[in-house]
């Protein structure tokens, strides 16, 4: 519990209207995406402007209260869970897109502004921002920077910190620092820009950016290529990329995940399948019928049994709506679901799903794949009961292994998602003690007192 | 320990949620506050809480769950398929049930509304003080939200001077004279009833001019939507009974209102009490059609062999799908069917369409700011079209539409789409 001066300080910063402490208020705050991580702050409050940060900073900083950023509350991670309870600052209400540069492609925003909404923005310009976390619908800018999201199109375009030229932001002690700029090229000193991005909220807020922009390719092109085998859908994501295609996408679901999606809502795909990939070309129309051509080759050369090209939208659409649907249907069948997004070097994807199926058979649970198969962002996903002690233990000794071999095949632990509460007990698998310790004394730097979303990233 | 059967029952729902959040992107409530109470995914949270215990009938859980159009923009849209419409309803439900209805809402439900006859008397008295208020073409819909909507600023529509009930005969034959093609039960609604009787008479013309036979029982009642989505569950079953007694000798009951339809549809949805109510609600809905449904699935309509009226010969049209049709019944097709058939009527798709218009039944008494908030985005949309009218089939949405219009000094008139054709 705050001590009341401080709530009435934080209503003089923001407006009463601008702080909530019902007890409901709260537990609507205690969450995030994720399911098992769950902690109550003691207040949220709202702020408009970045000089309404810096002052809720000042004042955290000095009555030593735990800060959490929050945007859309969209993450996987729990990272946006106050974990030390606190002040909640949320950004959804600094919401507005203030400036769309078509001369230097660029776009300036604030923190709470929806990835759809931005990208509804953008399309009337003909423009597009290119990093698609799939929680577009949700999931905000600030958000999305603190997490350096990733989604589908990374396979060509990459992710969050390719397109952030520079943000503003408040350190967790209130001082307003400017990192990067608007320029494409900048080598002005360290790049403090970078080390914010990603940080998961625990350097700061960040309350504007400057984003780098894309015109829309006039092209898209969807095609979907069946296998007979998993770890042969794997080996042809590589296969077309080694071959000199770069589709914009190339998305895997396994048979289990096909059948679900079949049962959610049906739309023709093929249910005896071990696997489907899901390529997407873009660009000027002639390219993307050659490079769907090219692919069709490909594939067929290494093992796929049947290759379908969308004849149009209608077709297009349908098949990432079912892939969309992939998550919904895993949620949907099991009480608690570990949703992985172990990253390996795409050359072996094949390595992992057999992984992935050995695992299954060894511990006798449920192990579905799909994912990003383009930049070898998989999402195996295990589904267990965590009110079955007994099932849930080999639930997660499954996933501890899946980490292991990811590590092992040179791959990292989290792709996208990030670390927060739900990856901390496995950071020190992937990362040297010194280099650890590198990373605390940078968040103490900035960081003094440990208030900025403290409990994230380490144990 | 509290009550819990109405909760108890939709936990299965509650249960889906997979707190992803992409609600937030549809809510109509969410995207002007921007607060996770307002949205699906905390108020899901927070019922399952309750399911559990953890979270008591506090009046702020009940401004929670009251803070929702039931637009069903979030259920259409969740990749989990959440319903939680049945959620906030069956919350809402337990709310009155452990906490009992306020004052106002309990004399207006279990007094007036639930009794025809007091009600038409009410409306009426309500009448003698409209010189109060500014003269508008509007008409208002359920007496409650009129007396409460007073001094908000609101357009308040006029009262019928004869109410439908008591101009309509039980039995209206083909105007043919030939033996009937069909018949059916002709279900009123309150707005009908007692705001448009005007719409009511021309929905037995239509009908009967086409060789169909119109029965309308007088014993019929309220649908009950106001009533039984504020969470007065007892009320709402009392008015599902006598609903089913008055049409027991018909097979297809027809009604002008998108709401109504849907309402008369949904009891086997929410009210079920025990399995012999469910059996029952559940052959009722059989019999149910909303008018858009009827004239062009049933009937067989072609379009194109309707008569425009002359008024609106040349005029642009646009549609407005009210949630109750769109969202609970998937019945958006027909009626653009029907506005892109008639000859010398344009028709042009406003953007965002099946945007709710911010209506809400008793939400927009409650939340009358947050009404005219959200319709100001549908007037956008009916202003990008450059429509001359605006078209729906739902008179709770008409009402609404109509205000907001007067407010935006818009040109447009608000139609019930019945009202375009001979």
């Amino acid at each position: 519990m705050l001590k009341e001066s401080i709530i009435n300080e934080l209503q003089r910063i923001v407006g009463k209207e601008n702080v909530l402490t019902s007890p409901e208020a709260l537990k609507a705050y205690s969450y995030d995406g994720t399911t098992s991580w769950i902690h109550e702050p003691d207040v949220v409050v709202f702020p408009t402007t970045t000089q309404q940060i810096s002052d809720i900073m000042k004042l955290a900083n000095k009555e030593k209260i735990p800060v959490t950023p929050r945007g859309g509350g969209t993450n996987v991670s729990g990272g946006s869970v106050p974990w030390f309870g606190g002040i909640v600052l949320c950004t959804t209400k600094m919401n507005k897109i203030l400036k769309i540069d078509k001369e230097n492609l660029t776009a300036t925003v604030e923190p709470g502004v929806v990835l759809q909404d931005l990208t509804l923005a953008l399309a009337k310009e003909g423009l597009f921002f290119p990093p698609d976390p799939q929680s577009f619908l949700g999931a905000t800018i600030g958000g999305i920077i603190a997490e350096n999201a990733g989604g589908p199109a990374c396979v060509k375009y990459g992710v969050t910190k390719q397109y952030i030229l520079g943000i503003e932001a408040v350190l967790p002690t209130g001082e307003i620092v400017n990192l990067g700029g608007r320029t494409l090229k900048n080598v002005v000193g360290y790049d403090l820009l970078h080390i914010f991005i990603s940080s998961e909220g625990t350097l700061g807020v960040i309350t504007r950016a400057e984003l780098k922009l894309n015109p829309i390719p006039p092209a898209k092109k969807t095609t979907m290529v069946v296998y007979a085998d998993v770890a042969k859908a794997g080996e042809g994501v590589f296969r077309v990329l080694e071959n000199g295609v770069i589709p914009d996408k190339i998305e895997l679901l396994d048979n289990w995940v096909i059948n679900r999606i079949e049962e959610m809502m049906p739309m023709g795909l093929p249910k005896d399948a071990d696997a489907v990939l899901l390529f997407e070309c873009d660009g000027i129309p002639e390219a993307v019928d050659k490079e769907t051509e090219k692919i069709t080759e490909i594939v067929k050369k290494y093992g796929a049994v049947d290759v379908r090209v969308a004849k149009d939208m209608d077709e297009a659409n349908r098949y990432w709506l079912a892939r969309r649907a992939g998550f919904a249907a895993v949620f949907g069948k099991a009480k608690t679901v570990f949703a992985e997004d172990v990253t390996v070097p795409r050359g072996k994807i094949p390595d992992l799903i057999n992984k992935c199926k050995e695992l299954a058979k060894k511990y006798n649970v449920e192990i579905v794949v799909l994912g990003h198969a383009g930049d070898g962002n998989l999402h195996p996903a295990i589904l267990t009961d965590i009110t079955n002690q007994e099932h849930y233990g080999r639930a997660v000794k499954a996933m501890d292994e899946i980490i292991e071999e990811a590590v092992a095949l040179g791959g990292v632990l989290s792709g996208e998602h990030g670390i927060g509460l739900e990856k901390q007990k496995f950071l020190k698998r992937q990362l040297d003690p010194v280099v650890i310790d590198m990373m605390k004394k940078i968040k103490a730097l900035f960081d003094p007192n440990n208030i900025m979303n403290p409990g994230k990233i380490w144990e | 320990m509290e009550d819990l059967k109405e909760l108890k029952k939709v936990e299965q729902y509650a249960d889906q949620c997979m707190k992803c959040g992409f609600c937030s992107f549809f809510c109509p409530v969410y995207q002007e506050e921007r607060v996770e109470t307002s949205v699906a995914r905390g108020k899901n949270y927070l019922a399952k809480l309750a399911i559990k215990g953890e979270q008591k009938f506090t009046d702020e859980l009940g401004e929670i769950i009251g803070k929702c159009l039931l637009c069903k923009r979030c259920v259409v849209n969740c990749p989990a398929k959440t319903q939680i419409d049945r959620v906030v309803v069956a919350a809402r439900a337990q709310m009155v049930k452990n906490k009992g209805l306020g004052f106002i809402k309990n004399f207006a439900f279990r007094k007036v509304m639930a009794n025809r006859k007091a009600f038409g008397n009410y409306v009426r008295l309500a009448k003698a003080f409209q010189w109060l208020l500014p003269k508008t073409e509007g008409k208002i819909r359920h007496l409650p939200d009129f007396l409460k909507a007073l001094g908000q600023g609101r357009n308040i529509p006029e009262i019928a001077k004869t109410f439908l009930r008591d101009m309509v005969k039980p039995v209206y034959k083909p105007q043919d004279g030939k033996a009937p093609k069909m018949r059916v039960g002709f279900f009123m609604g309150c707005a009908t009833d007692f705001v448009y009787p005007e719409l009511g008479l021309k929905f037995i013309d239509f009908m009967t001019k086409r060789g169909i036979e119109v029965v309308v029982p007088q014993e019929q009642s309220c649908c009950g939507a106001a009533i039984y989505f504020s969470g007065d569950f007892e009320t709402g079953r009392m008015l599902a009974e006598k609903n089913i007694e008055a049409f027991k000798d018909v097979d297809i009951i027809v009604t002008a209102c998108g709401t109504c339809s849907s309402t008369l549809k949904d009891y086997q949805k929410y009210l079920p009490d025990n399995p012999d109510q469910e059996k029952r609600y559940k052959e009722f809905e059989k019999k149910i059609k909303d008018s858009m449904e009827f004239i062009i699935d049933v009937m067989k309509v072609n379009p194109e062999e309707l008569k425009l009226k002359k008024e609106f010969e040349g005029k642009t049209a646009t549609w407005h799908d009210p949630c109750h049709l769109v969202r609970y019944q998937n019945i958006q097709a027909q009626p653009r069917a029907i506005l892109k058939g008639l000859k010398g009527l344009k028709y042009v798709e406003m953007p965002n369409a099946d945007l709710c218009c911010g209506m809400g039944g008793s939400f927009s008494v409650y939340h009358y700011d947050l009404t005219k908030k959200i319709a100001a985005k549908k007037m956008n949309g009916i202003k990008a079209t450059g429509a001359d009218i605006v078209v729906t089939a739902c008179p709770g949405c008409m009402i609404n539409l109509i205000d907001n219009v007067l407010q935006n000094k818009m040109p447009q008139k608000v139609y019930h789409l019945l009202e375009l054709v001979e």
